[in-house]
């Protein structure tokens, strides 16, 4: 139990207890009750936690804004605040010959908006979305950059709202349907062996919706009488969900056949073209069934309603944001209490995606008082890149953030998933005491050898060369504003401070200080006169550590 | 001397370890490599896994050419057909009464198998048991979970877990099985140029992850031991807090990899900067870029006093839902470009009697079409290549590729008849696995009759 609520428990008590004495002594009007304590003060560490888990990285001034008034406005506040879209970006561009050449733009315009966005909280919900519902430039959307813009901008504008409606605008975009072949899928043909396209019916299930096996509400999976994992589905069902998955395509053509892609109708959402949509009946989940002669708008939405409603919705969904938002290993408990309110958000309604978002950070694990060395999580190798050019307002002279090969030099990009399956899986488990625990750590997948040696030579170009002591910029470097260092640069216990709380919220080990402190302090004699690779050093040596790959 | 195996040794010995600790000094003794206690290879064996990501179309890879038999599949495959006079005509040494073609855009397999280097695995894939239709239809198969999905059969492949739980890949597992042969080897026997895999996830080594190139050097750090050097002071700076006690798993995690990647860069780096420039020239491709390195690290396995290699490599697209006309030339020709090319090299470096290639995907596709495309189907045609590879040759059955066949649970989708247990089994047994420890390599190996598919001289 947490110590604000053992704390409350008591006072509560205590209440109970003279309010029974109050009462003992007849005539004299009950006494007022005392009003409810203050909530303790917000420390900077507890709001650097909250905000690395709800924004694209904490920073001073946000860790302020929070302080100030508190976790539970903060994400009212976000929650109101207008999404920052990338298509109307996109199409404000001058149309290049290659269209494929606007994710380059597109890459750049998330990285505008998750660093200087103001709806913080609705782009890290957008970008968990789109780790769960993948879509990527990768592929057969190379040349479709407005339908993968398009596609991330409804995420972002359903990050709060209903599943079911996400369900819905996820199965109708072209993006998807370009990327998982609904689009075009027709009805079967037996006499061509043509049956319709199980792609997009089995993905949806096992990776946007509900799983390969039955859960428990707290995640847990359930079991049989022999204790094996129970499937959700069979072959038989993915046939039904691909039966009721035909007949769409490109909206506005003449004809099925003739429904081509191009730059207007890849962000509208696909259209039925009833000839080629299957009528007869289909088996779905929950032993329900589709019944024949139904078109294809009933079926669809039927069949979006059959998975909707099946029970693993809620753990499933809850566990996936609980892994990207907070922590790799949530407890049953804190499964349950999520899924809960996704099951019912206390007005009966279920599927509500921004009480979900809320109930998962203000859960008590989110925030524990007596940290366990399960809690908390591996940054996303973008996280820990938007971080720092956050906490240090990074820009280019240009406005452009070019950083279209992110996939390459992090191992993830924005809409740059090597396929549907992710940049890692959400039940990866790295060999030695995280396996042998049972624990998982989705994003050390991805952490190999290669890539982190990449990502700490990235940071250590941007911190040395990327900074605003930079004599001769280009237009498009990125740089991070290290005048405040430069300021404080004559004494390094204040400069390694200072740093620490810009990116560490104040929190620092003894090693990792003292390391920094003695390498700024080599720096300071071997390049002696030289400010900028002292700020440089300590960023450096700072954001290539364990602690901050790491999330409280 | 012949090897002991622990089980023998077990059922031998009253006081099993009691014996081992005497015996194990006993010069030239050579224990089963799951005692621990092994000598060390006297030569130098490499095994290069080619994954190709999605699933391959493999009955579009090697396909029936005789009329009769063509005709079936084009009956069956209808506008994913490949045009009968399209094929490559390929002469096995034996028949089994049909002739075969390969997918036109696979001239580089052709030649090899035809010269005698490589050979196909029909119809293998994932099983528990081996599996009748009838069975499979009135559920008394005891079947690998989730078939169709595609990261479970991806695991399945790679783990050959079956039904159990396993988080160990079946090359993770070779290299816990010969770790006491091998501790010369300053690098890892697995070696990833494809990012983590289960394949190589082993219980008591670790797999080295590099990229398509080989790994990068970190740009702030030297090993120069000059103690006025800033980027060695960095260097020891940087692992004195990799090596501070970390509060959570996941520090402790990420710092390992981290000190992992100091350890051994500068051996891998210094090594391949010995390699000689190839002849042989590989496709620009990824697949090709990761081949070649191979190629540089296999020339250098010296420098590294390495004598056993399990090296991963992959090639994604596979997933052909869509426009695989027109997408499968490119996927099938990169495949056999690129392992032509890596043969070309194993032969201009004299070690291709040494190195065996093979292929591993998540399963085949339908024989039926989605329209454009097809979707995930079950047992395929692998490929397996090498000097000492019994060439030119087809082990296992060929399915019945019509509809509704003894082989086709629906759509087209066929039953192994060749286990993937048996495939890695084979492999493992001449990479060095004693036969009696190949079920600790392939879990369900038990449960078929034949432990090696005999494709190796």
């Amino acid at each position: 139990m947490n110590k604000t609520k053992l704390i409350s428990m008591t006072a509560a008590l205590l209440l109970t207890l003279s309010a029974c004495g109050g009462s003992s002594g007849g005539a004299s009007p009950p006494p007022p009750p005392p009003p409810p304590p203050p909530p303790p003060a917000i420390t900077t560490a507890e709001a650097y936690q909250f905000l690395n888990q709800a924004s694209f990285g904490a920073t001073t001034g946000s860790a302020a804004d929070v302080i100030n008034i508190r976790f539970d406005a903060w994400i009212d506040q976000q929650m109101q605040t207008p999404t920052s879209l990338q298509l109307p970006y996109l199409r404000s561009l001058p149309r290049p010959q290659f269209l494929g050449e606007l994710h380059a733009d597109r890459v750049d315009v998330w990285f505008r908006n998750v660093i200087d966005g103001p709806d913080q909280l609705r782009q890290r919900v957008a970008f968990a979305l789109s780790e769960i519902a993948v879509v990527s430039q990768l592929g057969a959307l190379i040349n479709a950059p407005y339908a993968v813009a398009d596609f991330h901008d409804q995420l972002a504008l359903n990050a709060f709202g209903n599943y079911r409606d996400l369900l819905n605008v996820v199965t109708l975009h072209p993006a998807m349907g370009v990327y998982l072949s609904m689009l075009g899928n027709e009805k079967p043909n037996p006499t061509l062996n043509i049956r319709p396209d199980e792609n997009y019916a089995r993905e949806l299930m096992q990776l946007f919706s509900i799983g390969l096996v039955e859960l428990n509400i707290d995640g847990t999976e359930r079991l049989d009488s022999q204790s094996q994992p129970i499937p959700t589905y069979d072959q038989e069902i993915i046939e039904g969900f691909a039966h009721v998955f035909t007949g769409w395509n490109y909206a506005g053509a003449p004809t099925f056949q003739q429904a081509f892609q191009n730059d207007n109708n890849q962000t509208v959402p696909m259209q039925l073209y009833p000839d080629f949509h299957d009528t007869g009946e289909k088996k779905v989940l929950n032993g329900e069934t589709i019944p024949a002669g139904q078109t294809g708008d009933q079926d669809l939405q039927a069949a979006l309603d059959n998975i909707f409603n099946h029970p693993n919705v809620g753990p499933f969904v809850a566990i996936r944001l609980i892994q990207r938002l907070v922590t790799s290993n949530p407890s049953p408990g804190y499964v349950q209490r999520v899924a809960s309110v996704f099951n019912d958000n206390g007005s009966g309604i279920r599927g509500d995606l921004g009480a979900v978002v809320k109930a998962i950070l203000l859960d008590d694990e989110a925030r524990p008082d007596m940290p366990m060395e399960i809690d908390g999580k591996i940054k996303e190798p973008l996280l820990r890149l938007t971080q720092l050019w956050r906490a240090y307002d990074a820009a280019s002279q240009s406005g452009v953030f070019p950083l279209a090969p992110a996939y390459i030099i992090f191992g993830q990009g924005p809409m740059q998933s090597p396929s549907v399956f992710n940049f890692f899986s959400p039940f990866y488990a790295p060999a030695g005491e995280i396996r042998n625990s049972g624990l998982v750590a989705p994003e050390l997948q991805i952490a190999t050898e290669y890539q982190n040696t990449f990502i700490t030579n990235y940071f250590f170009i941007l911190t040395f060369n990327w900074n605003s002591e930079e004599p001769n910029p280009g237009a498009d470097d990125v740089l991070i504003d290290i005048a405040e260092e430069i300021a404080v640069a004559d004494d390094t216990d204040a400069l390694v401070d200072l740093v620490v709380d810009k990116l560490l919220g104040g929190q620092i080990s003894t090693t990792l200080r003292a390391e920094t402190i003695q390498m700024v302090d080599r720096v300071r004699t071997g390049l002696p006169g030289n400010d900028a690779a002292l700020a440089a050093e300590a960023i450096y040596f700072i954001v290539t550590s364990p602690e901050f790959a790491y999330q409280r | 001397m012949k090897k002991i195996n622990r089980r023998d040794f077990l059922k031998k010995t009253s006081a099993a370890a009691a014996a081992s600790a005497t015996f194990a000094h006993v010069p030239g003794m050579a224990f089963s490599q799951s005692m621990g206690v092994a000598a060390p290879f006297n030569d130098y064996k490499a095994l290069v896994c080619v994954f190709m990501f999605g699933g391959n179309d493999s009955y579009n890879m090697l396909i029936p050419r005789s009329n009769a038999e063509y005709n079936v599949y084009a009956a069956s495959r209808q506008n994913m057909a490949v045009a009968q006079q399209d094929l490559l005509a390929i002469n096995p040494l034996a028949s089994d009464g049909t002739d075969y073609g390969l997918h036109p855009s696979m001239a580089g397999i052709q030649n090899l198998f035809e010269t005698g280097k490589v050979a196909f695995i029909n119809n293998v894939g994932p099983l528990v048991e081996p599996t009748l239709k009838a069975d499979y239809m009135n559920g008394a198969a005891v079947l690998p979970p989730q078939l169709f999905s595609h990261n479970d059969q991806q695991d399945q492949w790679q783990s050959l877990k079956g039904v159990a739980t396993s988080n160990t890949g079946w090359a993770g597992r070779v290299a816990d099985l010969i770790r006491t042969n091998v501790v010369n080897q300053q690098l890892a026997t697995n070696v990833s140029l494809f990012g983590n895999s289960l394949f190589q996830s082993a219980d008591e080594t670790i797999a080295y992850v590099m990229g398509n190139t080989g790994p990068v050097p970190f740009t702030g750090f030297t090993n120069s031991g000059d103690p006025n050097d800033l980027f060695y002071q960095q260097r020891l700076a940087f692992e004195r807090v990799l090596a501070a006690s970390h509060p959570t798993v996941y520090e402790r995690g990420f710092a390992e990899v981290q000190q992992r990647a100091v350890d051994t860069v500068d051996l891998v780096s210094g090594a391949l900067e010995l390699a000689p420039t190839l002849n042989t020239v590989f496709p620009a491709s990824q697949l090709g870029n990761q081949l070649q390195t191979v190629a540089q690290l296999i020339a250098v396995r010296d420098e590294m006093m390495m004598e056993r290699q399990i090296f991963f490599v992959a090639a994604g697209g596979f997933d052909s839902h869509d426009d695989q006309v027109m997408n499968q030339p490119g996927l099938l020709g990169g495949i056999s470009d690129s392992m032509a090319a890596f043969h070309d090299a194993m032969v201009e470096l004299n070690i291709a009697d040494s190195v065996t290639t093979f292929t591993q995907s998540d399963f085949a596709r339908t024989l039926t079409s989605n329209g454009d495309g097809t979707d995930h189907a079950w047992g395929g045609v692998q490929m397996v290549m090498g000097d000492t590879i019994q060439g030119q040759n087809l082990f296992g059955t060929y399915p019945d590729l019509a509809l509704d066949s003894n082989d086709d649970v629906g759509g087209g989708r066929m039953i192994p008849t060749t286990s993937a247990d048996q495939y890695a089994a084979t492999l493992a047994k001449w990479f060095g696995i004693d036969d009696l420890d190949l079920d600790m390599v392939a879990p369900n190996i038990d449960n078929f009759a034949t432990r090696d598919l005999g494709f190796f001289i």
